[in-house]
């Protein structure tokens, strides 16, 4: 049983470490898939900028002292 | 033929940052404890892992439509790869301590005592689980960038030539590879994986990329570039 635990927990780990992050990503990847359908190849631009722009908050947030990395 | 080789590149890589942990715990049970239950365990965790590429990523190929097998798992592959890039920044900003395979040896070993038994159960449960685990990251990084990139032979021979490398080295060196620039490793298989995952799930939503397969490398240099302005915003005095 607790080798099961410890699977399925690696499992949910291995995308989510922030439960907010990846909160932030989907709606980010949902966005695109609206831009995407609307505006064609331009919209990906957005959708990179953004991704990226999220990665540098994030990090920012976690790199804040007196914060508690995940 | 490149993007053979880019998936191959990305299944090679993300599986060795991943055997060199698995090694770490498998020497630590056989150095400690004898090593016939801990090659069994191992072994018993090699072929579990093996079942699951073969039934997962057959299955998802055959079943799943195209696009949704891009959106889907390009979506699986960009929250792994940020996942990994994301502490691969945190370490090298300083704020996390980088991943030390000694360490991790040491600590493990510490967990240990002699086998006492003819038959070492312990020894046999703690590779099995310690292999399986670690190797769950190579079958999603193999089924993912294999099945998604219509490279299922290139990135299964990169996971197992990866698996194969760092067993013979430390079959050699007998000591955890702590020389390996395993958080370097991570931090360039997270730009990688990252990339691909925003790639592929983009072709899901419909989007055609510029230049096709070439513009992940275009993708590869803005994650990188946001990377190091994510790690100059935040660095601090290196940790131990």
């Amino acid at each position: 049983m607790n080798f099961l635990r410890a699977a399925v927990r690696r499992v949910v780990g291995l995308f989510v470490g922030d439960w907010l992050q990846s909160a932030i990503v989907l709606v980010i990847i949902a966005a695109g898939w609206f831009g995407v359908s609307r505006f064609g190849a331009p919209a990906l631009v957005v959708l990179v900028a953004l991704l990226a722009g999220q990665l540098v908050w994030f990090a920012r947030a976690d790199g804040r002292p007196g914060s508690s990395p995940r | 033929m490149g993007q053979q080789l880019f998936i191959f590149g990305a299944a090679f890589l993300g599986s060795t940052v991943e055997s060199i942990e698995a090694l770490t715990i498998v020497l630590a049970v056989g150095l400690t404890r004898g090593w016939r239950e801990p090659l069994l365990g191992t072994g018993a965790a090699l072929v579990l892992l093996a079942a699951l590429v073969l039934a997962f990523g057959q299955l998802i190929v055959t079943t799943i439509p195209d696009s949704v097998l891009k959106l889907v798992v390009g979506t699986l592959l960009l929250l792994f790869g940020l996942r990994w890039l994301h502490v691969a920044v945190l370490r090298s900003a300083g704020v996390l301590a980088m991943h030390d395979e000694e360490h991790a040896y040491s600590h493990a070993v510490s967990q240990l005592g002699e086998a006492t038994s003819r038959r070492d159960w312990v020894g046999f449960v703690l590779a099995l689980k310690g292999v399986f685990l670690e190797g769950l990251e190579v079958v999603f990084i193999v089924i993912a960038v294999g099945g998604t990139g219509h490279g299922f032979p290139a990135a299964i021979v990169g996971g197992i030539l990866a698996a194969i490398v760092v067993a013979a080295t430390g079959l050699v060196v007998r000591r955890p590879l702590a020389r390996v620039p395993e958080n370097t490793l991570k931090y360039g298989v997270g730009v990688i994986l990252t990339s691909l995952g925003t790639f592929w799930a983009a072709e899901g939503m419909g989007a055609s990329w510029p230049l096709d397969f070439v513009s992940i490398i275009g993708l590869v240099v803005v994650y990188f570039a946001a990377s190091r302005v994510a790690i100059a915003l935040i660095r601090r005095p290196a940790l131990a």
